[in-house]
């Protein structure tokens, strides 16, 4: 193990009995039951955003078949997760992408895998923050009852300043070590549950009322994800449903935290599932109901609604009410776009630390130690694409999520692809390894690697995602190569100003049986 | 001796950090005790995001980030006193804090009060605040740009006249027995610029000769009068009033007190500081940097748990030496009998 620090390997000079009784781990061991994990699981979710951000890009990829793929796109995600799972009980000094992937395929495709993972990030940075900003705007005009105020959002300086702002807080609050209590996650989960039913059953009722702006009769044939056209449609569906599902899993990786490890992580991923479920299929059916597919003013295929498809229907669905579900997606996203800032940066700090990143990316603020520089680059990064995307983009934010979907197929796939060669030389050791370590990780990552490719040569296709294109080529297809591109020049790059990494010197890779 | 003592020293690396330690070896000198270098890092806990956010990985980093830490730390303390390092997580630092001082039955906490404080003078931090609000031993805090000298030469003791200050005289007994080191005992008045004249103008001497018997009863003169916790005899008066004179005289039952049972080896002065506001009356007063000032909790805080009272904490503010901030653990009853009134001017309770 000389590739992580573990505890033993500084010497300790803490050498009194008496500090026994403290904590040796930073975890908080045992403190999370199954509703606070489950809290957990939808907060990481974050429904209310990711409804708002998802419904308009799936309906214009799979029209009323939303509910089919909802369904299906869940497969791969959990396939990939019980490989994650395994891969984190395994090796529980490391936690991300990055390692696992250098220490199952060496430094060159760990690197990338790192540098997916942290493109993915820093893209819905840029989403979650282009989401406030709209409802931000939308729930002043709503407050004031000046319709004018909404449409600020459109002006291309505010909103691009008004993002910097929302992420300068979010990254500020997490530079400062600054964690949501538990309170407030509960009121925040509670609060986007209740206005999402809200809304779900005020579309119905205006349906039954026969005011709906597109009535659409509810059909079963909804949930039957073969009906849709073709497989470009499905792949683009189910790479939007990976986005929607997305940190689900980390539910699954709560072991030491929960009051019982064995079964806690497992019941409250089962239960935030189902309750994900409910509710999407709930929102989807209902939203389909009312707006219909059309491309009229409040229809979900309308491309000028795509993007934030909430901001569009809280008021004709909603009435006076519709604050409420601006309030939710706001505190959602803001909520989901601080806690998030966390993530790229304690990756980035690992890949500085093993010399796959410069230097300065490894340090600590000795006054609130979190990975100071390591955040502060992933709101300037994550600003400096949502300020370019803007001027680009006709709809960014509908380019993002689709752009995000693939970064996600991506580090998803090579992490799935990692369990799986990792644990090679223990696949067929029992039925429950073969399944957990071998299959599913494989099916998993094999879907993810279809979905990842049908959908690149797709997005080559100038009329793809918003219709933005660069010398004929779609936007989205020209924003994943320049990540993609970027990530390989950097990676040469640091290779060439500090090889160490790259020739297995700071981690190494290696098999389950090693040790 | 059976046990030393041993004092928690809360470092992070930073100024703050380092001024804890200066600190922590000028009081470790004077008493002989040894250090126990604290580094309190974050526990984490799980991060509601859609992305991983690898608490494994990080902490693992932080871990080995911390014991460099205080490695660095450890080399700051120089040879003749002994220092020990320890990494420890806790939910808040303060909170991490205390729970190595009840770990090690330490018997302070030493912290870097200051940031960006004028001066040399405090601004309490967070920490320090959080630490001074909960702590159930003495909480020692130092001043911006603090340097240990080579030896404290002198304790000063700010006392109020509030009953409970035998509990702050029990503490500085045991913490001066034996020792070679000068103690003065001061009290602050604070005078209003606005109302100028002395309501009183009944002469008083304005230092009290150091006759303990002469001015026994007059000590209690403004026992209702001062701030709670803190330790100030507040007076609307300017010169040499009744409030002075009170306060003087209770400068001389303090002494009769301390003298019965002190052994410290050092001479004993009494001073008062009089000035508009607490800070002019620090201010007012001679201060060295070889000295520390002692004073004791507010009687607003639950027994034996510190809570800083509003003119010791403006007191702070004021001063350019280390503060030790000694909690409550003896509350003494008010008197019952109130001393016949003298009519003295209305205290400004601020």
């Amino acid at each position: 193990m000389a590739h992580t620090p573990s505890p033993g390997s500084t010497p300790d000079t803490s050498s009194l009995p008496a500090a026994g009784g403290l904590s040796a781990k930073g975890l908080s061991a045992g403190s999370i039951g199954l509703l606070g994990a489950t809290v957990i699981g939808i907060s990481c979710i974050a429904p209310a955003y990711t409804l708002t951000a998802s419904l308009g890009p799936t309906v214009a990829a799979v029209g009323t078949q939303m509910p089919g793929i909802f369904l299906v796109g869940f497969i791969p995600m959990l396939l990939v997760a019980l490989g994650y799972r395994e891969l984190n009980n395994a090796m529980p000094d490391s936690g991300t992408s990055f390692t696992w992937a250098t220490r199952a395929f060496g430094p060159w495709i760990g690197w990338m895998g790192g540098w997916g993972l942290i493109v993915a990030t820093v893209v819905v940075l840029s989403n979650l923050a282009g989401v406030a900003v709209d409802f931000l705007y939308l729930a002043l005009a709503q407050l004031f009852n000046n319709p004018d105020l909404a449409d600020l959002t459109n002006n291309v300086v505010v909103n691009v300043v008004t993002c910097l702002v929302f992420m300068a807080l979010a990254c500020y609050v997490s530079y400062r070590g600054m964690e949501t209590t538990k309170a407030v996650q509960y009121v925040l989960v509670a609060f986007q549950l209740l206005v999402l039913v809200w809304f779900s059953v005020a579309a119905l009722i205006e349906f039954g009322n026969g005011a709906a702006f597109d009535e659409l009769a509810f059909s079963p044939g909804w949930f039957n994800p073969f009906l849709v056209p073709d497989f470009s449609a499905f792949a683009a569906g189910v790479s939007l449903s990976i986005f929607i599902f997305w940190g689900w899993d980390v539910t699954l990786t709560m072991n030491e935290e929960t009051k019982n490890p064995k079964t806690t992580p497992g019941r409250a991923a089962t239960l935030t599932v189902v309750i994900i479920f409910a509710l999407y299929i709930l929102v989807a059916i209902s939203a389909l109901m009312f707006s219909g597919i059309g491309t009229g003013e409040l229809g979900l295929g309308n491309e000028e609604i795509q993007g934030n498809v909430f901001a569009a229907l809280a008021g004709p669905v909603m009435g006076p009410f519709a604050i409420l579900l601006s309030l939710a997606v706001l505190s959602s996203s803001a909520a989901s776009l601080q806690s998030t800032f966390v993530g790229p940066a304690r990756t980035m700090l690992a890949m500085g630390h093993y010399k796959a990143f410069p230097n300065r990316f490894a340090t600590i603020s000795p006054r609130f130690k979190s990975p100071g520089f390591a955040t502060i680059m992933a709101a300037i990064v994550a600003w400096g694409f949502y300020a370019v995307l803007r001027v680009l983009s006709t709809d960014v934010l509908t380019d993002t999520i689709l752009t995000l979907g693939m970064m996600i197929c991506f580090y998803y796939g090579v992490t799935a692809f990692a369990c799986v060669w990792y644990f090679r030389a223990e696949a067929f050791a029992s039925a429950r390894s073969f399944f957990l370590k071998f299959l599913a990780p494989l099916v998993g990552g094999v879907i993810l690697s279809v979905i990842f490719v049908t959908t690149l040569i797709d997005s080559t296709n100038p009329g793809y995602g918003s219709g933005s294109n660069i010398g004929g080529l779609g936007l989205v297809f020209v924003l994943a190569m320049v990540l993609f591109i970027a990530g390989v020049v950097l990676m040469l790059l640091q290779h060439r100003a500090n090889p160490a990494f790259f020739q297995g010197k700071t981690l190494t890779k290696g098999t389950s049986t090693d040790r | 001796m059976t046990r030393v003592d041993n004092y928690v020293v809360a470092y992070e690396a930073t100024e703050r950090g380092n001024e804890a330690i200066e600190l922590g070896v000028a009081l470790a000198r004077l008493t002989a005790a040894e250090l126990r270098l604290c580094l309190i890092l974050p526990r984490s806990s799980a991060v509601p995001a859609k992305v991983p956010s690898s608490i494994a990985d990080f902490d693992a980093l932080l871990e080995e980030q911390g014991r460099l830490w205080l490695a660095g730390a450890a080399a700051r303390v120089p040879a003749d006193v002994t220092a020990t390092t320890h990494l420890l997580w806790a939910d808040s630092t303060s909170e991490g804090l205390i729970e190595a001082a009840k770990q090690f039955q330490s018997d302070r906490i030493v912290v870097g009060a200051a940031r960006g404080g004028i001066l040399n003078r405090f601004s309490i931090g967070s920490v320090a605040n959080a630490l001074l609000h909960a702590s159930p031993v003495p909480v020692a805090l130092a001043p911006h740009g603090y340097h240990a000298p080579e030896k404290l030469t002198r304790i000063t003791c700010a006392i109020g006249t509030r009953p409970g200050w035998e509990a702050l005289l029990d503490s500085l007994v045991a913490l001066s027995n034996g020792l070679d080191v000068d103690l003065r005992f001061v009290t602050l008045i604070e005078v209003d610029a606005a109302h100028g004249r002395p309501a009183h103008p009944k002469p008083h001497p304005p230092h009290v000769p150091h006759d303990p018997a002469a001015h026994d009863q007059a000590g209690h003169d403004h026992g209702g009068a001062d701030h709670a916790g803190a330790a100030v005899a507040g007076a609307a008066a300017l010169h040499d009033s009744s409030a002075h004179a009170g306060s003087a005289a209770h400068l001389v039952a303090v002494l009769q007190y301390f003298r019965t049972r002190s052994t410290a080896l050092g001479t004993v002065t009494t001073e008062v500081g009089t000035g508009t506001s607490v800070e002019a009356a620090v201010e007012t007063l001679g201060w060295l940097p070889s000295e520390v000032v002692i004073v004791g909790s507010s009687r607003l805080a639950r027994p034996s748990t510190i809570f800083l009272g509003i003119t010791a904490n403006r007191m702070l503010h004021g001063l350019p030496v280390p503060l030790i901030v000694v909690p409550n653990t003896h509350a003494h009853p008010a008197p019952p009998t109130r001393v016949p009134p003298t009519p003295a001017p209305p205290a400004r309770t601020r």
